[in-house]
């Protein structure tokens, strides 16, 4: 049986990280993906979506550059052309990550892996019929979407009117009316491709608000910025039922429907944690979630879990990160996870970005704090670049320490600046002395030395 | 005629070095450029050669002393040359550098600029810290009082200012800086061993290791607790386990054998009540109503023993679900302090690690705990002859003061009996 120092089991971003992390600390690693290397990240998430929405931006500018003196004549989105160049970037993002696993020396192994269990020389893990050994595992099995079961939804799915971000992204044309179940960050990013792509957008959202998480004020600027583009929400709705072209919802007690051409279905994901033979050598989860701690170990001894498979912070960079974590521990190296500054961003236009606690988290955690919130339009260059819209800027400084705990953004490049605000976070240093940072002028960055100064 | 050779002035601003190691002795042959020294400004370490041939005669400073530059630090030259001119008159300690901020004036001739930070040496005791060490110590902000010395003469030097930042990067925030308690001041560092030293690493105790500690000792030390051991034939628990593993659908298939034990622990204790009791103030026992059995687990962190309140009032698979859902909160790190505290009775399970019998440690102010071990093949004496059994160990350990032998042990009989008509138990 062929024996390694480290077997991961899934080939998404925690995985590969963490294979080309373990193999540089010296340690002998075998990965195996069943699907494709690079995982929902790089096939049916963060990079292909990016594309899509790239696009979308082009697209849009083009036809709307009047007020900045650039008309344009037969502008046009060719969905089928914007697809296939997203197939060419994932192409050849997947062959980078496979080249960069060949280079590190991991032997990959593309084939459905299990835990068989554990004997006294190390962990067995079965694929295609052989079996193979491993002083330490890391699970990195990713997570899927979550299909609820509601009347229809199986159904829908077998005859293709109601689809997963999977499907969705290899669609050849644009549906003439899409139907968004779910205002999370996929469901948004989607509604806000197709919507200028041509479609008829719908989003159906069970809370009253949109965007998770998110600053209740920011989700409001964006909705607001989303209908000007024609987007429809309808919040406060539950999905009792699918029945094509119709869906059903119920809100606060009244029925109420839309029709469609496709469905979208985007309520969230849960981490795969079954058919993996976990339970074998004992792996204790929680609602489906592998149960790990600040160095993303598991109940069992060298035995790890990294990425959205914990269920902890499903984001590809939060992978990355609890994927080095892990490996540093294997390695004895002194580290440890945090969580209380991974950044999010959502890839509307405009874009979100936060990072941190928000109001509501932080008064749950009986945070004192202050917010301080500013309009974009103290940056010289949104103004320039932004027509007639606004933007918005708020940060939560704690009480007594003056360190920032938040940051959240909602205009153009947001998405580019949050990293600086993640640092700003980590690194506890008080408003006055983030005061005395440099910021370039103009650009849109300089919103957050305006926000420090308005504190 | 013998020749002083003194310390080289290393810098414009350099007013002092600190000799680092000899690397010659009186009595060795020298030549001119042959290395005698090396010697330290707050800057970089340099080596000092010989301006002269012969003999070293004597060496006027030692290692790790402080030498104000040009200062004749030896003296060489043919044996027997008269060396009592060449010894420089100044006391063995070098001069301190003048003390002060920059309130006092720059000498004339030097370029206020390039002067250096006047620097404190008046070190308390020992050889003190040299300039570098001190420069580096500012830098990096650590107390350099706090770093294991290893130059000469117990001098601390910039490497043990190093290994001092190094040792403290135990906390969990980024580069592990420690933020839980603003201006905490820096804790003391143990370098590894170096040199001819055996190597080790100290690992400062954790909050809850220190809990355990302080408890542990106590318990011990406060109580006259002794333990019995006892087995029983598990049988019957065990075909009952495979029963509930093959009625999954029931939600009854991860029962195990611990949460069986607690069921039947919780059902004797009623029958049991002195067992089921707290010693207060020295003088009064105090038996509780219900039974909230406390569950010892093993996590990451150490020992956590969560409480399962009303365990008598649940069914084996209530008491099942509540300590699979307290151990994965108590694993996980996540666990209430309210779950940690009120048990009366706790049990706590080694079986799985191949315990055959132990002592466990009581729990105050309970007055017994009962320690559940792995369960071996015994052979007893049947009607056809010698039979083989599987036997469950089970020891508990009880407080003299509040309890005593018979008593105790009627508890344990009567668990190992009711442990031996499981499904009959569970119809009470």
């Amino acid at each position: 049986m062929e024996r390694f120092d480290l077997i991961v089991l899934g080939g998404g971003p925690a995985g590969y990280l963490a294979a080309e992390r373990a193999t540089a600390g010296g340690l002998n690693t075998a990965l195996f993906e069943k699907r494709a290397l690079g995982g929902v990240c790089l096939n049916e998430g963060c990079i292909p979506t990016k594309t899509l929405l790239h696009s979308a931006k082009l697209y849009d500018h083009a036809l709307h550059g009047k007020a900045y003196g650039v008309t344009a004549e037969n502008v046009a989105i060719n969905h089928a052309a914007v697809v296939e160049r997203k197939e060419k970037v994932v192409k050849t993002l997947v062959s980078g990550v496979r080249g960069k696993m060949k280079a590190c020396g991991v032997t990959v192994i593309e084939a459905s892996a299990a835990v068989k269990g554990k004997t006294g020389g190390g962990f067995i893990v079965e694929a295609d019929g052989t079996g193979y050994e491993a002083d330490r595992l890391l699970v990195a099995t990713g997570s899927q979407p979550v299909v609820p079961p509601i009347p229809g939804v199986k159904e829908g799915m077998e005859a293709g009117f109601v689809v997963t971000n999977r499907e969705i992204l290899d669609l050849k044309s644009i549906p003439q009316r899409l139907t968004v179940i779910g205002g999370g960050v996929i469901g948004l990013e989607m509604a806000s491709y197709f919507s200028t792509a041509g479609s008829r957008v719908t989003v159906i959202e069970m809370l009253d608000k949109i965007a998770g998480p998110t600053d209740l004020e920011i989700s409001l600027l964006l909705k607001k910025e989303m209908e000007k583009k024609g987007v429809e929400f309808r919040l406060g709705c539950r999905v009792t039922g699918i029945a094509a072209p119709r869906v059903e919802y119920e809100m606060g007690g009244e029925t109420g429907s839309v029709e469609a051409d496709m469905v979208l279905l985007s309520i969230g994901r849960s981490p795969v944690t079954s058919g993996l033979g976990l339970e074998t050598i004992g792996i204790y989860t929680e609602r489906g979630a592998v149960v790990t701690d600040g160095n993303l170990r598991t109940n069992v001894p060298n035995v790890y879990a990294a990425g959205d498979v914990n269920g902890k912070s499903m984001l590809a960079h939060t992978g990355y990160r609890e994927a080095e974590v892990a490996v540093n521990h294997m390695l004895g190296r002194r580290d440890h996870m945090r969580y209380d500054a991974v950044p999010s961003v959502i890839y509307t236009v405009p874009e979100v970005a936060s990072v941190g606690e928000t109001e509501q988290s932080a008064g749950e955690k009986g945070l004192a704090f202050k917010a301080v919130k500013i309009s974009m339009r103290h940056s010289g260059r949104f103004v320039t670049e932004n027509d007639g819209a606004d933007g918005l800027c708020k940060l939560l400084v704690e009480q007594g320490s003056n360190r920032l705990l938040g940051v959240h953004l909602i205009g153009g490049y947001a998405s580019e600046i949050i990293y600086g605000a993640a640092m700003m976070i980590e690194s506890h240093w008080p408003v006055e002395d983030l005061r005395e940072l440099v910021f370039p002028h103009p650009t849109v960055s300089e919103i957050i030395r305006e926000a420090l100064f308005a504190y | 005629m013998a020749k002083a050779v003194v310390m080289p002035k290393a810098g414009i601003s350099v007013e002092s070095c600190i000799i680092g190691k000899w690397r010659k002795k009186a009595g060795d042959a020298v030549g001119t450029g042959e290395v005698l020294f090396d010697y330290e400004t707050d800057k970089a370490t340099f080596e000092c050669e010989s301006t002269a041939d012969g003999t070293l005669l004597e060496i006027f400073f030692e290692d790790g002393e402080e030498v104000p530059c040009l200062t004749a630090v030896c003296a060489v030259g043919q044996p027997g040359e008269d060396v009592s001119g060449l010894r420089p008159n100044a006391s063995q300690e070098a001069p301190l550098p003048e003390q002060g901020g920059t309130a006092s004036p720059a000498p004339q001739g030097l370029d206020a600029a390039e002067k250096p930070p006047l620097r404190n040496t008046g070190d308390t005791g020992g050889a003190g810290v040299s300039p570098r060490a001190r420069d580096l110590a500012e830098r990096l902000r650590v107390n350099p009082e706090n770093a294991v010395p290893t130059g000469p003469r117990g001098r601390v030097i910039a490497q043990d200012i190093q290994t001092l930042a190094e040792s403290l990067k135990t906390g969990t925030g980024i580069g592990g800086r420690e933020f839980g308690t603003p201006a905490a001041a820096p804790k003391p560092a143990s370098a590894p061993g170096t040199g001819g030293e055996r190597s080790y690493t100290d690992e400062k105790f954790t909050k809850i290791r220190s809990s355990i500690s302080a408890a542990m000792h106590r318990s011990l030390s406060e109580s006259a607790q002794l333990t019995h051991h006892h087995s029983c034939d598990a049988t019957a628990v065990l075909a009952y386990r495979k029963e509930c593993k093959a009625a999954e659908s029931l939600g009854v298939g991860a029962i195990s054998l611990n949460d069986m034990v607690m069921y039947a622990v919780a059902r004797t204790l009623k029958e049991h009540p002195t067992l089921n009791a707290h010693m207060i103030n020295g003088d009064t026992l105090r038996l509780f109503h219900g039974v909230h059995l406390g569950m010892a687990v093993d996590t990451p962190r150490g020992l956590i023993v969560p409480t399962i309140f009303d365990a008598d009032q649940k069914s084996l698979k209530e008491l099942a679900d509540t300590a699979r859902e307290l151990a994965g909160m108590a694993k996980s790190g996540s666990i209430s302090p309210d779950l940690l505290q009120g048990g009366t009775f706790t049990v706590s399970n080694l079986g799985s690690l191949g315990v055959e019998i132990f002592t466990p440690i009581i729990n105050p102010p309970q007055v017994a705990i009962l320690g559940v071990c792995g369960i071996t093949t015994r052979v007893r004496e049947g009607v056809n002859g010698v039979e083989a059994y599987p036997a469950l160990g089970l020891s508990l350990t009880y407080d003299h003061r509040a309890v005593d032998g018979a008593p105790a042990s009627r508890f344990v009989q009567a668990l190992c009996r009711n442990l031996e008509q499981f499904p009959l138990l569970l119809a009470l």
